[in-house]
């Protein structure tokens, strides 16, 4: 018998096969979908155990979420409460007096105060104060819930990217992308569940370990998403070739595996591959899709400022420009299921990311506006769209900065003893402060939460209880919150 | 007579639970969605209490067995399966009182279709054990850690099968399940296994044929002899080795710097498994060789085991440091050697398994006297210790990494309440893990006087000894257990790296024994193993799945009545890419090499392209198991593949199947490159028309010929290509499909 080969245009029998084979964007075979069809009572009988679920079919949460999609915008390097939203008028007040400071573990130094050069004032019916770096996004603090009261456990980025990414200090764990898919599984067939962005000055620290799957199947880990050429890792062919001739090789490839199949029926993990480069030829379409912007009307566009132009003050600076692009195609990627957006500002090393070791200010006028607009942007943009209200948006970075002056400069050193996240949209408690830090800002004093905190947190507005969240691993059922106890903070939910 | 026929279902039925233990993910499922609804909607009639029409729901067994009206399930088909019918109110009518709704319908049906598993009661969910409960005598009859005793040969009804001592054990599971075994793989199916198997690497046309005509008796098993003593199957089962022991060359974290010369240990690997070097001798070296009476390049080289972790120069709290990273040592060799998470047993009695808190101080006590990976720079910052990192290789061929002690008397170690390194209690001296222990006392360790040892303490060649004696029963279960896993794909214990009770059970426990004393009898040697099992007909049988009562009974195979389709590991895959080429370069060692990486994926760096240097054309030819392992840096092609992670020990490989697969398959400069150079290759080897050129590429790719219906659909598609226009040539367009092909990457 001949092979039969589909030729280019029977897209109904070919999205039928795909529905029938049922390889997600990162996943393998059936879906829920597929086992309410009973595909596989149908057509596969023997097939591995182990492969027969999709490790990113979609699942349903411990309980009705409050988001069903998640935008955390990480500040690495770094931000400093006490110039943004932690207003300490006493800091100001003590400014150059000398006290005695924990630097590092168990290492005190003697250091001088540093009063935030900043303004600040309330804002909106909530009266929350702002510092005048954020004008834009301060006029939403009426959404923002402030957590001031945050601590972690390492004064080192890269072990604090790591905690903040995966709940560990210790590389080699899940990220929070990873345990979101892992719980929830994915809406979107087409496109990653967990998508990174990176800032284009560079990755963070440790790169890739911050949305590593761990000791999860690769299936879980954050693709990395890019704003320039392909967006996805070989989206496309390096050579010059036809979208024909690729249509014309991909069912040429599929009607031999399909032969290669049929004589070992039953092998799901073999469907679920010919189906993978179906999927794989979609995607050329469904990503680029999915970033293009010539469909989105040029006054999201200027609002979110992608097109504005590097202030060139500072060798470092980009202006909202990327950022701002990044925003918006995180909107556009929640629009299309993705659960799980990272967006990273600030990359490589010094005053290229929110590190300020010498120069609060000059790292504040680098960073503060790279951001700013298009966050606001954002938070009206997902509201007119009646999408803020299941999108959980999350900002803060691998921790906070210390109230004194860094070695007699005029900069801040890292701080994890105490510092701010801010949370919006979904399940959260608008116009509302959680904890609060000592009167200098340095370190969480009033309800204070360890970062695990947070966590549980943003996994139980997802859905998700921290406590049963487990995915089983060398001898232990491991959880993103760790071992130690965790709460859910319900103080800053709606 | 009614009797007999119920022992028999039910020693069925246990063996169907046994041998089809649930994943994680089905566990969950189960325990969260199906069970709770059994109990609410079914045990009142169907229960321990009552069982109307004789039918009982509270087992999978029960569930097999079914009631008056037959079976309640066919796993797998739950349109087939009664209680389906009946939940849906089609013919019977349970819950007789209200009916299921939708959801919980489906719930059922998608549980039967995923082989209705049913976690066994002493396994899930787990019971965890009363803390400072001490070591009983129902903790030394678990499984694992009862002493191995060599099991007769199990008498088995089907004469002719068996091939050697594996197949009567495998062969007498099956008959107790009166299922039979498969039919024998052809010759074509077994060459290329066995390649795969043992070299990773595709057989080439010739040999297949060769293969296929050597009509001798013992044809196959000189072939087996051949590829054992390829030394590209020490790079194989390198390989393997390296996975379990979380090797890597950068240590991780911020600044994720090389560990140098990382790279001897992993030819030191690769050399071992060539050599085969007997394990017993493998572990101690490793664990001790630098306290070997005589030390030689490979005992002082294996050491670098203790070297192999993640390290940050600039940890979170340098206090805790020190003890994470006796803990990384402490876990990993428990994990590796002994099968056991013992480092769950840190900050308190491990919950599952007899294994105090003390055991594990106990352990570290052997290893405390090590001198640690780095020494202070700064208040926060460690810096690599040279002095500390490096030793002299006694053969006077330069310095290599591995460990050396502190002088003076070893440092006592005190139990950590909570782990907390601020919170020490009592002095815990060195010890072995009293489960394994029988005798009174035998778990204190007698530790050597100095003088013997003028470098070291001498503690760890007690913890070797101990280790690799036959005084307990983990070490050689173990390993026998990892060279079946590789073998088959699955373990005979699916859990390699957890022999306790939150691991699998043994799936034949008497064959997993029997391997073991046969390992100690043969000297430990892993090759005579690696010919033990490749030689059963166990191994040789087809990987078709056409029994349909088999797949009824055991979809998941556990108990071999076939082998297993696999899909080759991303460095098979890879290496087999070159290997068709034609480009592959087999130089074995040295530091290794770094392929070259688009700069977007560079990008994801901190500092773009820091720690990845640029490596000559012919070395990016190289064999997999030589590219340079950076912890934050993962070279895609492997990674989106399911390579191992650095970071800890990885005792099986996930195989997932992902569109981002088939595009770097597709699109990625490496496949690009390999494409044309293949199709190069097959225009200057395959002279003539098309015809023989798509009959050469098959032939270079597949070992074998295209059929008259491939031929003439590759025919057609370069016709096709050729009037489109694109820039890759047909031929090459031909050549990359048969690269992505099922077949290509796929091992019956």
């Amino acid at each position: 018998m001949l092979i039969e080969v589909n030729q280019p245009g029977c897209t109904g029998t070919r999205r039928e096969f795909l529905w029938e084979a049922g390889a997600g964007f990162a996943g393998l075979a059936l879906t829920s979908l597929l086992d309410e069809d009973g595909f596989f009572a149908k057509h596969s009988s023997a097939a591995e155990r182990s492969n027969r679920t999709n490790p990113l079919a979609a699942k349903l949460p411990h309980f009705a979420p409050k988001a069903k999609r998640c935008i955390f915008l990480f500040m690495y390097g770094g931000p400093s409460q006490m110039d943004s939203w932690d207003y300490k008028p006493d800091l100001q007040r003590l400014d150059g007096k000398t006290i005695d400071i924990e630097v590092r573990h168990r290492s005190f130094k003697k250091q001088t105060l540093l009063g935030s050069k900043r303004r600040f004032r309330q804002y909106g019916e909530s009266g929350l104060w702002g510092s005048d770096s954020f004008p834009h996004i301060n006029e939403h603090l009426d959404d923002i819930c402030v957590i001031k009261s945050l601590y972690a456990d390492t004064f080192a980025h890269g072990s604090g990217l790591i905690q903040m990414n995966s709940g560990r200090v210790i590389q080699g764990h899940p990220t929070l992308g990873s345990w979101l898919g892992y719980g929830l599984g994915t809406v979107n067939e087409n496109l990653p569940g967990y998508v990174v962005m990176l800032d284009p000055r560079g990755g963070p620290i440790a790169g890739a370990a911050n949305w590593s799957s761990g000791f999860m199947p690769a299936a879980y880990q954050g693709t990395h998403l890019r704003s320039k050429g392909d967006p996805i890792l070989d989206l496309s062919p390096k050579t010059k070739i036809t979208r024909r001739a690729q249509r014309d090789q991909i069912d040429t490839l599929n009607a031999l595996n399909a032969k290669h199949l049929a004589s070992r029926p039953g092998f799901s993990e073999l469907q679920a591959r010919i189906a993978s480069y179906e999927l794989a030829f979609q995607l050329q379409t469904t990503a680029p899709d999915a970033l293009d912007l010539s469909n989105e009307d040029a006054r999201t566009v200027e609002m979110y400022c992608v097109d504005a132009p590097r202030p060139g003050e500072y060798d470092e600076d980009l202006g909202p420009g990327p950022f701002g692009r990044q925003c918006l195609y995180a909107r556009r990627l929640i629009e299309r299921g993705v659960r799980f957006v990272q967006i990273y500002s600030g990359g490589g090393h010094g005053d290229q990311n929110w590190d300020a070791h010498k120069d609060m200010e000059k790292n504040l006028t680098i960073h503060a506006p790279e951001i700013d607009q298009p966050i606001a942007a954002l938070i009206t943009d997902l509201k007119r769209r009646g999408l803020f209200d299941e999108t959980l948006i999350v900002w803060g970075g691998e921790f906070g900065r210390q109230a004194v002056a860094q070695d007699g400069g005029q900069g801040r050193d890292h701080n994890p003893k105490g510092f701010l996240y801010w949370l919006a949209g979904g399940g959260v408690k608008g116009g509302h402060t959680r904890g609060e830090t000592d009167d200098v800002g340095q370190t969480a004093a009033v309800d204070r939460h360890h970062v695990r905190d947070l966590h549980a947190t943003i996994l139980h507005l997802m859905g998700l209880d921290h406590e049963k969240l487990t995915y089983f691993y060398g001898g232990l059922d491991h959880k993103l919150t760790g071992v130690q106890e965790a709460h859910v903070i319900h103080d800053v939910i709606a | 007579m009614r009797l007999v026929i119920f022992f028999v279902l039910l020693t069925t039925c246990a063996a169907v639970a046994d041998a089809d233990q649930p994943t994680a993910d089905e566990r969950q499922f189960f325990e969260k969605s199906v069970r709770p609804l059994l109990e609410a909607r079914c045990f009142k009639c169907h229960g321990a209490k009552k069982q109307q029409s004789h039918l009982r729901l509270d087992s999978r067994a029960g569930m097999l067995r079914g009631g008056d009206s037959g079976p309640a399930i066919k796993p797998g088909k739950p349109n087939e399966s009664l209680i389906v019918k009946a939940i849906r109110y089609d013919e019977l009518e349970m819950p007789p009182d209200r009916r299921l709704d939708k959801r919980e319908v489906e719930t059922f049906v998608r549980w039967i279709q995923m082989g209705a598993s049913w976690p066994n009661s002493e396994n899930s969910p787990l019971e965890p054990r009363q803390p400072g409960l001490g070591i009983t005598d129902e903790d030394r009859d678990f499984w694992s850690f009862i002493p191995i005793v060599r099991p007769t040969l199990p008498a088995i009804q089907q004469q002719g099968w068996a091939r050697n001592e594996i197949d009567y054990f495998v062969l007498d599971r099956l008959e107790r399940d009166s299922l039979s075994p498969s039919t024998g793989a052809t010759k074509r199916e077994l060459i290329r296994r066995l390649h795969f198997d043992l070299l990773g690497l595709p057989p080439t046309y010739e040999q297949v044929n060769g293969f296929v005509a050597d009509a001798r008796p013992d044809a196959y098993a000189r072939l087996v002899d051949r590829l054992l003593s390829s030394p590209h199957c020490g790079e194989r089962w390198g390989r393997h080795w390296l996975d379990v022991v979380r090797f890597a060359q950068s240590n991780g974290y911020e600044r994720d710097d090389e560990k140098p010369l990382a790279w001897i240990y992993r030819d030191y690997v690769i050399r071992a498994m060539n050599a085969d070097k007997p394990f017993d001798q493998f572990v101690r070296e490793q664990l001790a060789g630098d306290e070997f009476d005589t030390k030689t390049d490979d005992s002082i080289t294996a050491t670098a085991f203790y070297r192999l972790g993640p390290w940050d120069d600039e940890p979170a709290d340098k206090r805790q440091a020190e003890w994470d990273e006796y803990d990384d040592i402490v876990s990993n060799t428990g994990a590796v050697f002994l099968g056991l998470t013992i480092g769950c047993a840190r900050c308190h009695d491990h919950k599952f398994d007899p294994i105090p808190q003390k055991d594990y101080y106990a352990l570290t006590a052997f290893l405390r006297n090590i001198r640690r990976y780095g020494k202070d720079k700064s208040p926060t910052h460690y810096e690599q210790d040279e002095d500390a990192i490096f030793v002299a290789l006694p053969s006077g061929r330069g310095k290599t990494l591995g460990v050396t002690e502190r002088s003076g008397t070893p440092p006592a170690t005190r139990l950590l309440i909570r782990g907390d390194s601020g919170n020490p209690g009592d002095e815990v001296p060195p010890g072995f893990l009293q489960v394994l222990c029988r005798e009174p006392g035998e778990a204190t360790a007698k530790l050597p006087t100095r003088t013997r040892h003028v470098s070291s303490s001498g503690r760890r060649t007690v913890f070797a000894a101990w280790i690799t004696s036959s005084r307990h029963p983990l070490t050689a279960r173990v390993i026998v257990n990892r060279i079946w896993h590789y073998h088959f794909g699955h373990g005979l214990v699916e859990t390699p790296n957890d022999f306790g009770r939150s691991g699998s059970r043994p799936s034949h426990p008497q064959l997993l024994d029997w391997l073991a004393t046969e390992l100690t009898r043969r000297g430990w040697s892993l090759k005579e193993l690696h010919r033990l099992i490749l030689t059963s007909s166990t191994y040789r049988q087809s990987s078709l799945a056409d029994n349909p009562r088999a797949i009824t009974i055991d979809p998941g195979n556990r108990l071999l009545w076939r082998q297993n389709l696999r899909r080759l590991e991303a460095e098979a895959i890879r290496d087999s890419v070159l290997f068709t080429s034609g480009s592959l370069n087999r130089k074995m060692t040295g530091r290794g090499f770094f392929p070259k990486l688009p700069p977007e994926v560079l990008a994801t760096q901190s500092k773009p392209g820091n720690g990845w240097d640029d490596s000559p054309p012919a070395e990016q030819a190289r064999r997999s198991v030589y590219i340079f392992v950076k912890r934050t840096l993962g070279v895609p092609l492997l990674e989106t593949l399911d390579f191992a992670s650095p970071d800890s020990s990885t005792p099986t490989r996930t195989t997932t199947t992902t569109a981002p697969q088939a595009l770097i398959l597709l699109n990625s400069s490496f496949i690009e490159d390999q494409t044309r150079v293949f199709a190069e290759r097959v225009s200057r080897e395959a002279k003539g028309d098309r015809s023989s050129q798509i009959i050469g590429a098959y032939r270079l790719a597949l070992a074998r010929t295209p059929t008259a219906d491939e031929l003439q659909v590759a025919l057609d598609f370069i016709q096709r290509q050729e009037a489109t226009d694109s820039d890759l040539p047909a031929l090459a367009a031909l050549c990359k499909l048969i690269l992505n092909l099922n077949e290509f990457v796929y091992v019956d």
